[in-house]
C-alpha cells in the first residue's frame, strides 16, 4: 500500500508519515500541490493521498480538482488534512472530489480509522 | 436553505451526478458477483456516496445526506462481507441511488421531499431503524481533541520527529518576523499578509500535532487575527504587528523551553492570546483597498458574526450539522462561498515561493566537518605529492601530480562553500533589533542591506555575529540622532543604518554604516585624557583619524551614561579583540554630523589559510599572512649593528620609528642560535597584533604557502605562542605561531594601552607640554635620575674593556669615531662604582657632528609621565628633583649638564 502525504510542515509530514509507515504504508510526500504533482507524474501511484489545505504554490484544493481532472488517479482515495478554521470550506473540498477529511490535530487511531472508511486498510 | 453559496451547489449537482452515473452499472456486477464480490468496487461505489454525504451534511441537504449515510451504511457491510449482495440489497441500493439522483434534480426542495421508503428498505438491510455506529465516522477525527490538553514539555515524539518540529518552528518564526516587519512598510501587500497567515496557521498546526497546547493556542489566536486582516475585514496597523512582534518571542521561548526540555524558559503566552482576542474585536476599517476577490466572499457574512468567532464560542460546524436526527437547516453556521478559497489559491499562485526541497538537502554539520578535515588531508597529501613529483624526472606522474593538484583545489573550494552561509543569516535579525531600539530610543531608524547573500564559513559567521550585533546596537542607541536633533541639521528625522557586505581581495568586508552624529572626536579627547588613556603630548600630535579609534581601547566608553540599549559590559574594545581573533580587522571612519562607517574586515574561512613559513633554529614555523606587515632584511655586520638595545629590549629604528624587536629563539626559549652580536645578516618579519607592530627575528624566511590549519592537542592548548599547526609538504608537523599570544608574551603588547604607546613617542621634539618620556637611570646604588629621552640619540651596551684613555679623557671607540666618555657620577658629583667586568650602559648624546657617551650605573627603565618637578633646581643641567617609580629623582638637562662638563 501506498500513500502520499502533501503538507508543507515538514514536521506534519514526518509525523503523518511515521504513523503510516509504521501501518505498513510505503509513504511519498510533497510539501506543496505542485511538488505533489510532480510526484505523481513522477509514476508514483498512491492508494491514498493526505491533503494539507493551506499550502504554498498550490493548495489542497487546487490539488484535489487537478488529481480529479486526471483520469488514471479517479480511483484514489483522498483525504483532506483540515483544522477547525478550514472546515467550512469542506464542502467546496468534497465538490472538488475529496472523498474523507481529518481534522488536525489527530492521532494514529484517528487516521487509520478514516483510512478504514475509505476502504484503504491493511 | 441557509447554504447561500448557490454556484457550489450546482457544481455539486453535477459532481454527483457523474460519480452515481456508473454506479447502477456496478451495483448490478455486484449482484453478479454473489459472493466473489470484488471489494473495489464495493469501495468505489461507497466513496462516491460518501463523499455525497459529506458535502451534503456541509451544505445543510440533510435529507440527502441522511440517504446517502444509510446507503453508505450498506455498502460498508457489503464491503466487510457482512451482507452478501443479494437481489434484495442491491434493489434497495438501486432504489436508494434513484432517489438520491431525484433529490439531486430537484436539489432546492430537496430538504422538503420524502424519502422514507428508501431509508425503510435500507433499514430492513441492516436489520435496524437507528443508524450505526458508523455514523460517528464523520467526527472521528475530533474526538480526540480534549486528550490534546496534554501538559507542555510531556510530549511523547521521536527525536527526530521532534528536531524536525523545532527546526520548522524556529524556520517560521524567523520568517514571520521578516514579513512583520515588512508588513508595517505596506501595510496593503497581500502576497506577504498570507505568507505570514501561512507561517503562523503551520506553527499552529505543527504545534496541535506535537501536543504543545499552549503553543498551539497562542497561534490560533494569532492565526485568528490574520484571518480577519487576510479576508479584509481588520485594516492592519501597527499595534498589531507589535503584538505580533511579542507573540514570536514568546512562541520563541516555548521553543527554546522544549528544546531544553526546561519549561521554566516557556514565557506566558495567556496575555497575548488576550491582546490577540481584543485586536480582533476591533471594529472594521473602512475600505480602502479596491474589492478583491476575497472581499467579495466576506459579503456573504453579516458583518458583525464571523465564523471565527463562532467556533471560538464552540459551535464547531461539523457537530451540528451532521448528526443525522433532527438538526434542522438553520443550525447550520454560515459557510462562506467556494470564492473565498480560489482567491486564496490565487494569491498562493502569485507567491514566489521559492522552493529549496527540491535543490537542497539537510546535512549534519559534524559530516560537513569531517568533509572539510578530509579535504585538509588531502591537501596535504597533494603537496607532498607535488614536493615528489618536483624532484622527479618522470613526466607522468609529474602530469599526474598537476592533475591531482587542480583536482584537489577545486574540491577544497567546493566544499568549503558547502560550508558557506550568506551573511543575511545574521542580518536578518537586526531588523527586528533596530526596530525594538529605535521604539526604546525613541528614534526613526531605517534598515538597509547590501550584500545579504555574501558568504562566509559557518564559524567567522557564528564569531561575528556578537560583534556585529553590538555595532548595530550602538549605532542606534548613539550613532543616529532623534528626530527632532536630524530635522535641526537639516536631515530628515528618518536615520539610516547602511549594512553592505561585499568580497575584496580573498577577504570579506562588512560595513556598518549610519548617517547620525558621527564621532564627537573633542569629547572622545576629554574622555580620553580624563581616563589617562593617553598623555595630551601624545593627544595633541593624533590625527583625528587616530583619535576616533580611540574607541576601541579598552577601558573607553564614550556615552555619557551607560545605557541598557547598548551598554551590556563590553565596550567597542571587545569588539575588536573579537574580530581580530578570528584574523579580522576593524576600522573606523566618521565625520561630524555627517555619519560613521566601521569597516570590518574577515578571513573567508579559518580552515585553509595563507601563511608565510619561516625557519627559525631548524625548526620551521607557520605566521598566520593576515598578521604579516613586511619583511626586512638587515644585510652586513653594519646594518645588524643598528639593532639598539632599550631597557634590555632590542629595537630597531625602521623608517623613523622604533620597531620592538623579539628574537623567535629567545620568545619560545628553543635556546640561542648564533648570537646576535655576530650575525651578518638578520631576518625581520614585521608583524601587526591589534595596534602595535613589531619584528620577528627568525633565522630564514622560507616561502608563503596556503595551509591547513589543525587544532592544538588539549595538552598544548595552553600555550600562548601558538595557534594551531599544520603539516608541511614533507610530511612534517609546524606550529603556527600565535602572533598576539607571542607578543603579548615577549611584553611587546600589554593591556596598558600606555606601554603601547612607545612608538608613538619616538619624536625628537619637547614642544613645551609637559608630559615626557624619561629615561630613568641610576647613578650609583642609591641615587637616581632621568632624562628626557628626546635628548638621547642611542642607548648603547659597551664592554668596559674596549676603554681606552687620549688625553686624560675615557674614549671608546664607536662607529669608527672616538667616542669621548663622561662618568654619570663624577659630572654630578656624587661619587659611585662601575662594574668593570660587565657591559656598561652609554647613553649617546649627539649634537652637531659631536657625541658624548654618559656612562650610568645602570638603565632602570623608560616611563611617560607629566613631569611635575617638586623641587626646582637653579643649577645648570639639573631641572629639579620630582617623585618617579615611587622614588625621588633627579631631571637631568643633559645639554646643559654637558656643556657645564665641557
Amino acid at each position: 500500500m501506498k500513500a502520499m502525504v502533501v503538507d508543507d510542515s515538514r514536521s506534519i509530514r514526518r509525523i503523518v508519515g511515521d504513523i503510516l509507515r509504521e501501518a505498513g504504508f510505503e509513504v511519498a510526500d510533497a510539501a506543496n500541490g505542485r511538488l505533489a504533482l510532480s510526484l505523481l507524474e513522477s509514476g508514483f501511484k498512491p492508494d491514498v493521498a493526505l491533503i494539507d489545505w493551506n499550502m504554498p504554490e498550490m493548495n489542497g484544493i487546487d490539488l484535489v480538482k487537478e488529481i480529479r481532472s486526471r483520469s488514471e488517479y479517479d480511483d484514489v482515495p483522498l483525504m483532506m488534512v483540515t483544522t477547525e478554521t478550514e472546515m467550512e470550506r469542506m464542502a467546496a473540498a468534497f465538490v472538488a472530489g475529496a472523498n474523507e477529511y481529518l481534522m488536525k490535530p489527530f492521532d494514529r487511531e484517528a487516521i487509520l480509522e478514516k483510512l478504514q472508511i475509505l476502504g484503504v486498510g491493511i | 436553505m441557509s447554504f447561500e453559496d448557490t454556484e457550489l451547489i450546482k457544481e455539486f449537482v453535477v459532481e454527483s451526478q457523474e460519480h452515481l452515473s456508473d454506479v447502477e452499472e456496478k451495483l448490478l456486477a455486484m449482484e453478479e458477483q454473489g459472493d466473489n464480490i470484488d471489494v473495489s468496487v464495493v469501495n468505489t461505489v461507497f466513496r462516491a456516496v460518501h463523499s455525497i454525504k459529506g458535502a451534503a451534511g456541509f451544505m445543510g441537504l440533510n435529507t440527502l445526506e441522511k440517504l446517502a449515510h444509510r446507503g453508505e451504511e450498506v455498502l460498508n457491510k457489503l464491503r466487510s462481507k457482512e451482507i452478501r449482495p443479494t437481489s434484495d440489497v442491491i434493489n434497495a441500493l438501486l432504489r436508494a441511488t434513484d432517489r438520491i439522483k431525484f433529490l439531486l434534480d430537484s436539489i432546492e426542495t430537496s430538504n422538503e421531499l420524502d424519502i422514507s421508503d428508501q431509508l425503510k428498505m435500507l433499514g430492513e438491510i441492516l436489520d435496524c431503524e437507528e443508524p450505526s455506529s458508523l455514523s460517528q465516522s464523520f467526527d472521528g477525527g475530533a474526538k480526540q481533541l480534549p486528550e490534546t490538553q496534554r501538559k507542555a514539555l510531556d510530549i511523547q515524539l521521536s527525536e527526530e520527529a521532534l528536531r524536525e518540529f523545532l527546526e520548522e518552528c524556529i524556520e517560521n518564526t524567523d520568517q514571520l518576523e521578516q514579513d512583520l516587519l515588512a508588513i508595517e512598510e505596506h501595510c496593503d501587500d497581500d502576497t506577504i499578509i498570507n505568507r505570514i497567515f501561512r507561517s503562523i496557521h503551520t506553527i499552529k498546526g505543527s504545534s496541535g500535532f506535537v501536543g504543545y497546547t499552549e503553543l498551539e493556542s497562542l497561534a490560533h489566536a494569532a492565526e485568528d487575527l490574520l484571518v480577519l486582516i487576510r479576508d479584509g475585514k481588520l485594516q492592519f496597523h501597527k499595534s498589531m504587528s507589535h503584538v505580533l512582534l511579542k507573540c514570536i518571542d514568546v512562541i520563541r521561548s516555548m521553543i527554546k523551553a522544549l528544546e531544553s526540555k526546561d519549561s521554566s524558559l516557556a514565557l506566558d503566552g495567556m496575555e497575548l492570546i488576550a491582546s490577540l482576542r481584543l485586536l480582533q474585536q476591533e471594529k472594521p476599517a473602512p475600505r480602502n483597498k479596491p474589492l478583491g476577490p476575497s472581499d467579495l466572499a466576506s459579503e456573504h457574512h453579516t458583518p458583525t458574526a464571523s465564523p471565527e468567532t463562532e467556533i471560538e464560542k464552540g459551535e464547531i460546524p461539523m457537530v451540528t450539522s451532521i448528526v443525522p436526527t433532527v438538526s434542522s437547516a438553520s443550525s447550520v453556521p454560515v459557510l462562506p462561498s467556494s470564492s473565498k478559497s480560489d482567491a486564496v489559491a490565487t494569491q498562493n499562485k502569485a507567491v514566489p515561493d521559492t522552493n529549496l526541497q527540491e535543490s537542497s538537502i539537510r546535512v549534519d554539520v559534524s559530516i560537513l566537518d569531517k568533509l572539510m578535515t578530509c579535504v585538509g588531508e588531502l591537501v596535504l597529501a597533494r603537496n607532498q605529492i607535488l614536493q615528489h613529483s618536483n624532484r622527479s624526472s618522470d613526466g607522468g606522474l609529474q602530469a599526474s601530480a598537476q592533475r591531482l593538484n587542480i583536482i584537489t583545489s577545486e574540491l577544497q573550494e567546493h566544499v568549503m562553500k558547502t560550508r558557506m552561509q550568506p551573511i543575511g543569516n545574521v542580518w536578518s535579525k537586526f531588523p527586528r533589533l533596530v526596530r525594538d531600539l529605535a521604539v526604546i530610543c525613541g528614534k526613526q531608524v531605517r534598515i538597509e542591506m547590501e550584500g545579504k547573500e555574501t558568504e562566509l564559513d559557518k564559524t567567522i559567521i557564528e564569531a561575528v555575529k556578537d560583534p556585529l550585533t553590538h555595532l548595530v546596537r550602538n549605532t542606534v542607541d548613539h550613532g543616529i540622532e532623534t528626530p527632532q536633533a536630524r530635522i535641526q541639521k537639516g536631515k530628515s528625522p528618518e536615520g539610516c543604518l547602511y549594512l553592505r557586505a561585499y568580497h575584496e581581495g580573498g577577504l570579506v568586508n562588512i560595513e556598518i554604516a549610519d548617517d547620525g552624529s558621527g564621532l564627537d572626536l573633542d569629547r572622545i579627547r576629554a574622555k580620553a585624557l580624563e581616563r589617562n588613556l593617553v598623555s595630551p603630548d601624545v593627544l595633541a600630535k593624533m590625527s583625528d583619524r587616530d583619535v576616533a579609534q580611540l574607541i576601541f581601547v579598552p577601558g573607553f566608553s564614550t556615552a555619557e551614561k551607560v545605557s541598557n540599549v547598548s551598554g551590556r559590559g563590553v565596550g567597542m574594545d571587545v569588539v575588536k579583540t573579537n574580530i581580530e581573533k578570528i584574523g579580522g580587522s576593524v576600522d573606523l571612519q566618521t565625520q561630524r554630523h555627517i555619519g560613521t562607517t566601521i569597516r570590518i574586515k574577515i578571513p573567508l574561512t579559518l580552515a585553509i589559510i595563507p601563511a608565510i613559513i619561516v625557519l627559525d633554529n631548524q625548526r620551521r614555523y607557520a605566521i598566520p599572512q593576515v598578521n604579516l606587515v613586511e619583511l626586512v632584511r638587515l644585510e652586513g655586520h653594519d646594518e645588524v649593528q643598528k639593532v639598539e638595545w632599550i631597557q634590555g629590549a632590542p629595537v630597531y629604528r625602521l623608517r623613523g620609528k622604533l620597531l620592538p624587536l623579539v628574537f623567535l629563539n629567545e620568545a619560545l626559549r628553543t635556546g640561542a642560535s648564533e648570537t646576535n652580536a655576530n650575525l651578518e645578516s638578520l631576518n625581520i618579519v614585521v608583524l601587526k597584533a591589534e595596534d602595535r607592530q613589531f619584528g620577528l627575528v627568525v633565522d630564514r624566511i622560507i616561502d608563503s604557502e596556503e595551509i591547513v590549519v589543525k587544532p592544538l592537542s588539549k595538552q598544548l592548548k595552553g600555550l600562548t605562542a601558538y595557534s594551531g599547526t599544520t603539516i608541511m609538504g614533507d610530511g612534517k608537523v609546524a606550529l603556527i605561531l600565535d602572533v598576539i599570544g607571542l607578543a603579548k608574551s615577549s611584553s611587546v603588547l600589554s593591556s596598558n594601552p600606555e606601554t603601547n604607546g612607545v612608538e608613538m613617542q619616538d619624536k625628537n621634539s619637547n614642544n613645551g607640554s609637559n608630559s615626557q618620556t624619561l629615561l630613568v637611570v641610576d647613578v650609583n646604588e642609591s641615587e637616581r635620575c632621568a632624562i628626557p629621552l628626546s635628548q638621547i640619540t642611542r642607548l648603547e651596551k659597551l664592554d668596559p674593556r674596549r676603554i681606552e684613555v687620549s688625553n686624560h679623557q675615557e674614549v671608546i671607540q664607536y662607529r669608527n669615531c672616538i667616542l669621548p666618555l663622561m662618568r654619570l657620577d663624577r659630572v654630578l658629583g656624587t661619587g659611585g662604582s662601575y662594574r668593570e667586568d660587565t657591559e656598561i650602559d652609554v647613553i649617546v648624546y649627539t649634537t652637531d657632528e659631536r657625541s658624548v657617551g654618559l656612562v650610568v650605573h645602570q638603565v632602570v627603565d623608560i616611563t611617560e609621565t607629566v613631569v611635575k618637578v617638586e623641587k626646582k633646581s637653579t643649577q645648570i643641567g639639573r631641572t629639579g628633583s620630582m617623585i618617579l617609580l615611587d622614588q625621588v629623582t633627579e631631571l637631568l638637562d643633559l645639554p646643559g649638564l654637558l656643556s657645564l662638563a665641557n
